[in-house]
């Protein structure tokens, strides 16, 4: 019984781990239409400051909002250039500027912050353990259940239930109605993409304890982000949480029940899903014209 | 001239291999009067991008050491030194070993980390008869595809999975070990050969996992592994992985409640140990290398004294490899030109190294290595130690024999 | 007739590891080729290429091992691989696009990958498979440098002359309708899925024809070239080279293995200058090196004219 339930949880703290790289992904292609596989490359960032804030002696809760502040920063930059100028492009080329960005960014973090493995010393209050039913289950994973969920609450909030989401939407749905309302629609898409940037560096922030930070990191986020975005339907928010769930307990029990196989048994599960779902779990609605 | 040797027309099988020998002998066979004269060029082979970049580069700093205290010179001959990035992609790598030989010229070849690098390279410089150090750890390399071209000092992977089941038999436990591992290579032949080693020595083994390789995720299977309460854990894992699986051994509270016994490079003291806190301390690994053992004190030193942290598997690799080349050039005073006096030499007589005086099996050019049982331990200042507890002298590989 | 020209001079000067070289840039540029039919004509982002052209060097290694090196026997079993795993992939991603395609197709070329990587009886799992034996062709060995180059040469040859016909059949005409309007295509009695198959198919056996040759320039095969990776690697090649013109895939592809070859000896920071040269292409040249070539020739063409 107790293992059933720490197999459950630990599903879960891994689902939140898949939604909080998720959603940064997530905002940008479903309120701009904009692919940016340099998401990746936010995250690893966000990690490494993770490392060296929690090393250096600080208030370890402020790391979060500072890898939020750094990854953020950098986003606002690239979204001037060369970001701006693709929104309107086609998904391919979308696809490949920023998959050339991350390959840049992925060898510069290597140059700054060298090839070996970093690790975090988590915090004193994270570190801690708890027993259900004489199983053991980390205190810190609980914390990432509790952040991811949270996280996506807030988000999920200032996006559907603000007069500024409502402009956000608006900008997506018809720029050309909110510009003549006077609204200047551009900040209002820089905005969107400095936000997801920042969620980027804060999942790195908070995955670093269970992944650690070291090159090729950011490729392997961009793929598990990418799937479960794909695998919840292009742009629908619920459809983000819902396949963060899936692909979780998916991955997780394939471990569970057939360790020696667990890749091969949670992609195909992964692919007959899009089969049977070729819009995602939860598709946008969208005009075929 | 060199095409009419060419196999082309050749019909027979026998034909096709004379004729390869002659026409990949031709543009090697130089004269040997300027050979005093000419630098020794030595091409290595590392992984400068991918997974081992770590490793590759502390592999490629211990030769570099070694070459500056040499004052880059060996046998008076001095030395060039070309280093060449594999990205652990044998075909990446066999392209830059052929660009060494091919157009760089090298008279030795060394490096190499991927097992899969290390078997895709061995027909390339045994048709090209180079002489090569090859630091890869796959059995077959000492086994089936031994080359009288190749020198192996490092272990292979038996030398460390054999060792870790005795001292485990000996002395932490018979019955209801349970091994986990990384699903590929490495980790079935060192699981394997514990497994082998234990099962002879009257053991009796739980259950066997496997996870795949590059695992983010390790929590269902400490559960699966706390469930089964186990008497030990054998277990192997590399880089991230080892890294990830050591922080949630402790997070999942098994370390100190489980034995866990493993192969060294699970431990490495350079690329595992700084990463996961003390979450490895306790741990046993069986290895060839350990920074407490007599022979490595002085590399350590002059290692950190270049601002590197305590040397690990890949960067006294890289040390031994140098010193190895060295001595069989000392042997023969800097003529490599009849790599079978060379190679003889390089048998007759052991060689000091920072992994001990190390003898080479005439076999299949393996080194005979003694084998450390390091405990993980906390030295006076804080940090995590791989600590020698006890040497298994003199380890040979079965070689053809296995 | 520039390109043998170019072949046959370099058959006739280049030594030993050049031409090795060059066999594998000719190999690699014709599976790269083969995916700017998906890409460039169809729209179909595939980052799953490695799979079709890892599985059929696979087949071809292991039918060598059993029964030997004949080329004409080796280059079928790659074509029938790279067709069959093809057909499979095509069979699923026929009716999705986008995003949907290219984590479907990464999807499936993992599992490819997966299982190339445990079926360690007959691939010889994360070590792969070495001392394969040699091609040959009637009484001729190939296994030197020299033909092996002349035989890269001739299927690229073969292989850029049947994607032009290809491309310029009606099918191929549908193809680029279908990605430039699939929903008048079909009002027009076309068949998308059945048009995206069929390109799937011709795309598979051209990669699986340069898969089949692939082991034995070495004489090793191993499972990174199944793996995503090599994929994702193709598509660069294929953008540097320029989308679209077919023969850029070849430019695309000799500039990132020299750049792999030559600049890491210098330095570890390779890496940086492909993901630059990638970006800048991206950036200033959308129809990659192939395209502003062919500007620079037009432009040269024209001042010519205006000189005259």
């Amino acid at each position: 019984m107790g293992y059933a339930i720490v197999q459950v949880l630990n599903a879960l703290s891994f689902s939140a781990l898949l939604l909080l790289t998720a959603l940064g992904l997530s905002v940008v292609l479903s309120l701009m239409n904009f692919i940016n596989l340099a998401h990746g490359s936010f995250y690893l960032l966000g990690s490494y400051i993770a490392v060296f804030w929690f090393a250096s002696g600080a208030p370890w809760w402020l790391a979060f909002p500072v890898a939020f502040l750094a990854t953020a920063l950098a986003g606002a930059l690239l979204e001037r250039f060369p970001f701006r100028g693709f929104y309107a492009r086609t998904h391919l080329m979308q696809v490949l500027l920023t998959y050339g960005l991350s390959v840049v960014f992925a060898d510069l973090m290597r140059w700054g912050f060298g090839a070996q493995i970093l690790s975090p010393e988590l915090p004193e209050p994270l570190q801690g353990v708890v027993f259900l039913l004489d199983m053991p289950f980390p205190v810190y994973r609980l914390f990432l259940i509790g952040v991811g969920f949270f996280l996506a609450g807030i988000l999920w909030v200032l996006l559907d239930r603000t007069l500024w989401g409502a402009v956000v939407r608006a900008s997506v749905a018809d720029r050309g109605m909110v510009e003549t309302l006077g609204i200047d629609t551009r900040r209002v898409l820089s905005a969107v993409l400095v936000l997801s940037a920042g969620l980027g560096g804060v999942s790195g922030a908070l995955g670093a304890g269970m992944l650690a930070a070291y090159p090729g990191l950011d490729e392997e986020v961009l793929i598990l982000a990418l799937v479960t975005v794909v695998v919840g339907g292009l742009g629908t928010f619920r459809g983000t949480v819902l396949s963060a769930l899936v692909v979780g307990f998916a991955l997780t029990f394939s471990k569970v029940w057939f360790p020696e196989f667990a890749n091969v048994v949670a992609f195909s599960a992964m692919a007959v899903l899009l089969l049977l779902r070729p819009a995602g779990l939860v598709a946008p609605r969208l005009r075929q014209v | 001239m060199r095409d009419d040797a060419q196999p082309r027309l050749a019909a027979t099988r026998r034909r096709l291999l004379v004729g390869a020998g002659v026409s990949t002998l031709l543009p090697l066979a130089r004269p040997v009067l300027s050979q005093g004269a000419r630098p020794l060029r030595i091409g290595m082979v590392t992984s400068l991008s991918g997974p081992f970049t770590a490793l590759g580069e502390s592999m490629r700093a211990g030769m570099q050491l070694l070459l500056s205290q040499s004052g880059n010179s060996m046998a008076g001959r001095s030395v060039e030194f070309l280093v060449e990035d594999d990205a652990a992609r044998p075909e990446d790598g066999v392209r830059k070993a052929r660009k060494l030989i091919g157009q760089d010229r090298v008279d030795v070849i060394c490096g190499v980390i991927s097992s899969g690098v290390a078997l895709a390279l061995r027909d390339v410089v045994t048709e090209a008869k180079v002489p090569t150090f090859l630091l890869g750890s796959a059995n077959d390399l000492a086994r089936k595809a031994a080359s009288p071209y190749i020198v192996r000092p490092t272990k292979t992977n038996w030398m460390l999975g054999h060792t870790a089941a005795r001292w485990a038999y000996d002395k932490v436990s018979k019955a209801r070990v349970l091994t986990v591992g990384s699903d590929y290579a490495a980790g079935r032949e060192y699981v394997g050969d514990f497994v082998q080693t234990f099962q002879q020595l009257g053991g009796r083994l739980g259950r066997q996992l496997w996870t795949p390789l590059g695992s983010a995720d390790f929590g269902p299977l400490l559960t699966t592994i706390a469930s089964e309460r186990p008497d030990m854990v054998f277990g192997f894992f590399a880089g991230s992985d080892a890294v990830r699986f050591l922080r949630q051994w402790k997070e999942y509270r098994l370390a100190g409640r489980i034995p866990l016994v493993g192969p060294g490079a699970f431990f490495d003291q350079e690329d595992v140990l700084p990463a996961v806190g003390d979450a490895a301390l306790g741990a046993v690994n069986a290895f060839n290398q350990s920074p407490t053992a007599p022979a490595s004190a002085n590399f350590n030193r002059a290692y950190m004294a270049a601002g590197k942290p305590l040397p690990g598997e890949f960067s006294t690799n890289g040390y031994v490899c140098g010193q190895t080349i060295k001595a069989v050039l000392e042997r023969v005073e800097g003529d490599l030109s009849d790599w079978e006096k060379a190679r003889a030499a390089l048998f007759a007589e052991p060689v000091d190294t920072a992994f001990g005086r190390i003898p080479f099996d005439p076999r299949n050019g393996q080194a005979i290595l003694d084998i450390h049982v390091n405990e993980v331990r906390r030295s006076a200042d804080g940090k995590m130690i791989n600590t020698v507890v006890h040497t298994y002298e003199s380890v040979r590989d079965p070689g053809p024999d296995a | 007739m520039v390109a043998v020209a170019g072949l046959s001079a370099a058959a006739l000067l280049a030594g030993e590891f050049h031409l090795r070289f060059l066999a594998e840039i000719l190999i690699i540029g014709t599976a790269v080729m083969s995916l700017d039919l998906l890409v460039g004509f169809g729209g179909l982002v595939s980052l799953g290429h490695a799979a079709l052209f890892g599985a059929a060097a696979y087949a071809a290694a292991v039918a060598a091992q059993h029964l030997g090196g004949n080329l004409l026997f080796i280059l079928g079993t790659g074509i029938a691989m790279g067709a069959a795993v093809a057909a499979l992939m095509g069979a699923v991603i026929v009716r999705t696009s986008s995003l949907f395609l290219l984590i479907l197709t990464l999807l499936l070329g993992q599992i490819v990958w997966e299982i190339v990587f445990h079926w360690r009886d007959v691939t010889g799992g994360a070590d792969g498979l070495r001392g394969l034996p040699p091609l040959s062709f009637g009484p001729w060995v190939l296994s030197s440098a020299r033909p092996l180059f002349l035989l890269a040469g001739l299927l690229a040859l073969a292989a850029l002359w049947l994607a032009h016909s290809f491309v310029d059949a009606p099918l191929g005409r549908a193809l680029i309708g279908s990605r430039e309007q699939p929903i008048r295509m079909s009002a027009l009695g076309y068949s998308i899925p059945r048009i995206r198959f069929l390109t799937m198919l011709v795309a598979g056996a051209i990669a699986g024809a340069a898969g089949a040759l692939y082991p034995f320039v070495n004489l090793y095969i191993g499972p990174q070239s199944v793996h995503w990776t090599l994929s994702a690697t193709m598509i660069i090649m294929l953008v540097i080279g320029g989308v679209g013109s077919l023969w850029g895939a070849f430019l695309g592809s000799a500039v990132y293995l020299a750049i792999q070859t030559y600049i890491s000896a210098y330095t570890d920071r390779w890496q940086l200058f492909v993901g630059l040269i990638f970006v800048l292409t991206v950036l200033l040249l959308p129809n990659g090196l192939a395209g502003g070539l062919r500007r620079l020739a037009s432009r040269m063409r024209r001042r010519r004219a205006q000189q005259a």
